[in-house]
Parts: structure tokens; C-alpha cells; sequence
């Protein structure tokens, strides 16, 4: 009997394996099979010349040109506030926090991580009201706001990952600094971070790939249909992942649904570069380190 | 144990209690470590000798829940210093007090870094005199000739006996008083052990050496005070000559291993 169950376990576990592999490969499958057509230079930038339409002297119309480059400020400036935060909160949690402050301070980076990112946009919403009608007038849905919104949202991420690297370190890292004279922080910058790089940089990864997916909070702080490339931080902007379902929701014509398609699969490919940026990146910073 | 504390880095404990979160683990510890000598502690797993160790350079305090009572005297060149008491700054201290682990613990750097980041961020060496402070130090523990060619290679390229001499002159390369040496052999194989060992033997003659053993033959070989300790307390001291007799040596036998 319990050899049969033992048997019918392991069938499961297979299973449950080949069964998640199967989705991947359909889901891929499918992008690939609808999308990967339309990759090319019109998809990014309809008829206009490449060069006219980088440098932003031509607007992109039949393009998803800049809902890349909307995409790319919006990462890049979540990433910005959300990974030193982030390393700065869980380097504190890890090492300095402790008793019941540490627990408080733990059950706010849950609880923030559990918030819906909805509710990050309808914050983002709040906040420019609550400005316009105090210190800040002209305050109004832009680049800036969804992207702090954004660092908020995947900030427990970044907490979380370097929390969870450094506390795992083996005691006979953690107490090599100190046994040679080295100070807390020199501990921690020189023994326990660079030990931990590998985690370190996967929550960056994870951060901003979150950060490159998410629509709900662009939606309510400032992304457009047809914004254009964004002048500045305080203009509105477009993003992938809103072009991806303004497209798929309200396509015209068969065209449009295809560029849907394309735009997914070139997220994708997106974030799958990311990872292997990373790799690369970790890989020369432990080179350099020698 | 009112012997005058006559070198520097000498050592006596006096009422030594050590606790974590309410265990006591060391109970009232007396014991003196005369300078340019190695003092090997034996005794089961559990008896205290790790704690006893790292009450030496207050390496207890990086462990949660740990409480420390007594006294612990150090000499220094002129003076007597309590490290407890005398406010040594802790990296002062751990620099004078250096520690080799069981399990060699290179920093995940190259093994010119191992040396050149201590060198720089505890004695605040000047960069360019780093190279010569790294040739030293790893002649000093025989590895120089070894790893002259490859000192950007990491430093867990190394074998282990090879990665514990690196530890070992990343302690010396701080200059210390006395050397820590906790099992520092058990994770290693006979050759590495002796060349460790013979190291050792030359070193006494410049440092106080307190190594724990796990043993017999290597304390033999080595130690010239012996300190049995059991359950937390000190079970006996006594000098080599008084370990080589046949009777004792069978009742340790019995209390230690």
C-alpha cells in the first residue's frame, strides 16, 4: 500500500513538472507563433525613419516606440529610488534590527508587500490630489508619480531579497569580519555584500521586471495612449504593458491586434534579456573584485 | 595563579561566567596563559572550549543572548589591560587577539585581497606599502613561493590546507599578541596538519598560543600547558611534563575525548 502511494507521489510530482513546462512552452509557443511576425522596424516605429523617430523629431503613431522608451524611464526611475532603499532597509533589518521593532518593521514590508498594485495606483491618484490642493497646484498625473509609485510597489521585494541573503550567510562568514578587526560596517561591506551578490542582484531583477509589468498603478498615475515620447518628468507618458492591453481591449483593425502580439513578445524577450544582463553584470563584478 | 603577568600577551582569566540566553556555558573560569608558549585546551564537544576561545576577543558578543562575567587580563607592552573593562576598542582588540578557525574562512575575494583589505581597513596601511606587508605575511606561514604567481586567483582555489595558512597569515599580517586557534587542523588532511602544526611550534616563539584539540597526539606534540575542561568548569592545568606521564594522560583520557 504505501509503495503505491510512494509510486502515485512521484507520478504526481512528474506531473505537476511536465505539467508547468507544458504551459510555459504553450504560452511562449503562442506569443512566438502570433507575434513574431510583426518584429521588425515598422513594429517599433510604424513608417517613420528609425533615426527621425529615436531622436523624437517625428512622432510615432503606428508604433510601439514610445511605449519602450516610456517603459525603460519608468524602470529605470523605480529602480532608482526602490533598489537603494531597498538594500539600505534590508541591510538594516538583517544586521541592526532587532526584538520587536524588527518584527513591526517586518510586518509593514508584508504588509506592503501584499498590497495590490491598484491600490498603489489609487495612492499615487490620492497623493496628486492632496498636493494640488496644498503645496503643489499644478501637480497632475506624470512620469514622475508613476514611477515613484512603482518603487513603492516593488521596494518589499528588494527588502525582502537582501533581508533574506544576508540573515542566510553561514556563521562562519558573519563572524570572519569581526575576528579580524573589521567594524560592523566594514563587515558588511566587504565580507557579508559581496558574499551575497548573487541574491543581491536577483532582487534587482525580480524588482524590475515587476516594475516593467505592471499596468494597475501606471494606469491611475499617468500612462496615455498616445502620449508620445515623455519630455520631461513631469509629463504623461506610454508603457508596454498598457499598450499591450489598450491594444488587445480596442484593436481597429488585424493589424493592431498583431502589434499587440508583437509588443507582448518583445516584453518577454525584454525580460528574459534582463536576466541575462544580470548574469553578465554579476559575472564581471565578481571578476572585478579580485 | 598569582604568577607576575610577565610578556606581552599574556593572559589571565579570573571569574570567568558565560552565558547565552540564560544557559551557562562557562562557570567561573580561573586560569592564566603564559606568553610564548601554546596552551592547548581539551575536553569533550559541549565543554566550552569554543566559548572559552572567543571570550578571549569578546567574539561571544557577536552571538544573540550572550552575557559575560569576570575578568579577562591582558599584558601588554607596559600595561595590564582588562578587556573587558579598560575600553580597548573591539577592533583593537580582535586585532591583538587573532583567531583561525575550524573550517578555513578566506574572505570571498582574491587571495592578495584576503590580506591587502584587512591590512588597509584595520591598520589603515598605505596602498603602496600593501604589497610587501602581503609578501611577508605569506612567508611567514610558508604560502609565499605557492602563490606568488596567482595572488589575483580567489582565494577558495586554494586547497584547504593551503586556504587555513592564508587565514593564518591574515592574522599574523595584523600583527598580533596572541594567536586563537580553534581546532584549527580537524578539517584537514595529515600533510596540510603538519605543516600547520610545525608552523605553530615556530610561532610560540613570538606569540601566545591557545589552541583547542580535539587530539591526543597532536596535543602531545604541541602543547606545553594543557587546561582540561569540563562541563564549563576548568577540570586541570598542568604543564607537558605532567601530561606525559602515563597515569594522568589515562584519566584524561577518560574526561576528554
Amino acid at each position: 500500500m504505501e509503495r503505491l502511494l510512494e509510486r502515485l507521489f512521484v507520478a504526481a510530482a512528474w506531473l505537476s513538472a511536465l505539467f508547468t513546462l507544458a504551459v510555459v512552452a504553450i504560452f511562449i509557443g503562442f506569443l512566438l507563433f502570433r507575434g513574431f511576425g510583426t518584429l521588425g522596424a515598422s513594429l517599433f516605429f510604424g513608417n517613420v525613419p528609425i533615426m527621425e523617430a529615436v531622436t523624437g523629431r517625428l512622432p510615432v503613431w503606428h508604433g510601439i516606440w514610445p511605449a519602450v522608451a516610456g517603459t525603460f524611464f519608468l524602470v529605470v526611475l523605480s529602480a532608482a529610488m526602490a533598489v537603494p532603499l531597498g538594500l539600505a532597509s534590508g541591510i538594516y533589518l538583517a544586521e541592526y534590527a532587532n526584538g520587536r521593532w524588527k518584527s513591526a518593521l517586518s510586518f509593514a514590508v508584508d504588509l506592503l508587500a501584499g498590497t495590490p498594485s491598484i491600490i498603489m495606483g489609487l495612492f499615487g491618484f490620492a497623493l496628486i490630489l492632496f498636493l494640488r490642493k496644498t503645496i503643489l497646484p499644478e501637480a497632475n498625473v506624470c512620469l514622475l508619480m508613476a514611477g515613484l509609485c512603482l518603487a513603492l510597489l516593488v521596494l518589499p521585494y528588494m527588502v525582502r531579497t537582501t533581508q533574506v541573503a544576508l540573515e542566510g550567510l553561514p556563521e562562519s562568514t558573519r563572524i570572519v569580519g569581526p575576528s579580524i578587526g573589521f567594524t560592523r560596517w566594514q563587515n558588511i561591506q566587504h565580507v557579508l555584500l559581496p558574499a551575497s551578490t548573487k541574491a543581491l542582484l536577483s532582487g534587482v531583477i525580480l524588482s524590475v521586471g515587476r516594475a516593467a509589468e505592471d499596468t494597475a498603478v501606471i494606469l491611475l498615475t499617468g500612462v496615455v495612449a498616445n502620449a508620445g515620447l515623455p519630455a520631461s518628468l513631469t509629463d504623461k507618458f506610454e508603457a508596454l504593458p498598457f499598450t499591450i492591453y489598450y491594444l488587445a481591449a480596442e484593436y481597429r483593425t488585424p493589424e493592431e491586434l498583431d502589434r499587440g502580439f508583437g509588443s507582448a513578445l518583445f516584453l518577454l524577450l525584454l525580460t528574459a534579456s534582463l536576466f541575462v544582463a544580470a548574469r553578465v553584470l554579476q559575472r564581471a563584478f565578481e571578476r572585478d573584485r579580485r | 595563579m598569582n604568577q607576575p603577568l610577565s610578556y606581552g600577551g599574556a593572559i589571565r582569566i579570573d571569574g570567568l561566567r558565560v552565558s547565552f540566553s540564560g544557559k551557562l556555558i562557562l562557570k567561573d573560569v580561573n586560569l592564566a596563559f603564559p606568553a610564548r608558549t601554546i596552551s592547548v585546551v581539551i575536553g569533550r564537544s559541549g565543554s566550552g572550549k569554543t566559548t572559552l576561545l572567543r571570550a578571549l576577543n569578546r567574539l561571544n558578543e557577536c552571538f544573540p543572548g550572550c552575557e559575560t562575567s569576570g575578568t579577562v587580563k591582558m599584558q601588554m607592552r607596559d600595561t595590564v589591560v582588562d578587556v573587558y573593562r579598560d575600553g580597548l576598542p573591539l577592533a583593537e582588540l580582535r586585532r591583538r587577539v587573532g583567531m583561525v578557525f575550524q573550517v578555513p574562512n578566506v574572505l570571498p575575494v582574491s587571495i592578495g585581497r584576503n590580506l591587502a583589505l584587512p591590512l588597509r581597513l584595520v591598520l589603515g596601511i598605505d596602498k603602496r606599502e600593501i604589497p610587501d606587508r602581503i609578501e611577508e605575511a605569506l612567508k611567514s606561514v610558508h604560502l609565499w613561493s605557492e602563490v606568488r604567481d596567482r595572488l589575483k586567483d580567489r582565494a577558495t582555489t586554494l586547497s584547504g590546507g593551503q586556504q587555513q595558512r592564508l587565514c593564518l597569515a591574515r592574522v599574523l599580517a595584523l600583527q598580533p599578541d596572541v594567536l586563537l586557534l580553534d581546532e584549527p587542523t580537524a578539517s584537514l588532511d595529515f600533510r596540510s596538519a603538519m605543516k600547520i602544526e610545525e608552523l605553530l611550534l615556530h610561532l610560540k616563539e613570538k606569540y601566545t598560543v591557545i589552541a583547542v584539540s580535539h587530539s591526543l597526539s597532536q596535543t602531545r606534540r604541541l602543547a606545553d600547558v594543557v587546561v582540561v575542561l569540563s562541563e564549563g568548569r576548568i577540570l586541570k592545568r598542568m604543564s607537558s611534563s605532567e601530561f606525559s606521564e602515563h597515569q594522568a594522560v589515562e584519566a584524561l583520557l577518560e574526561a576528554a575525548f
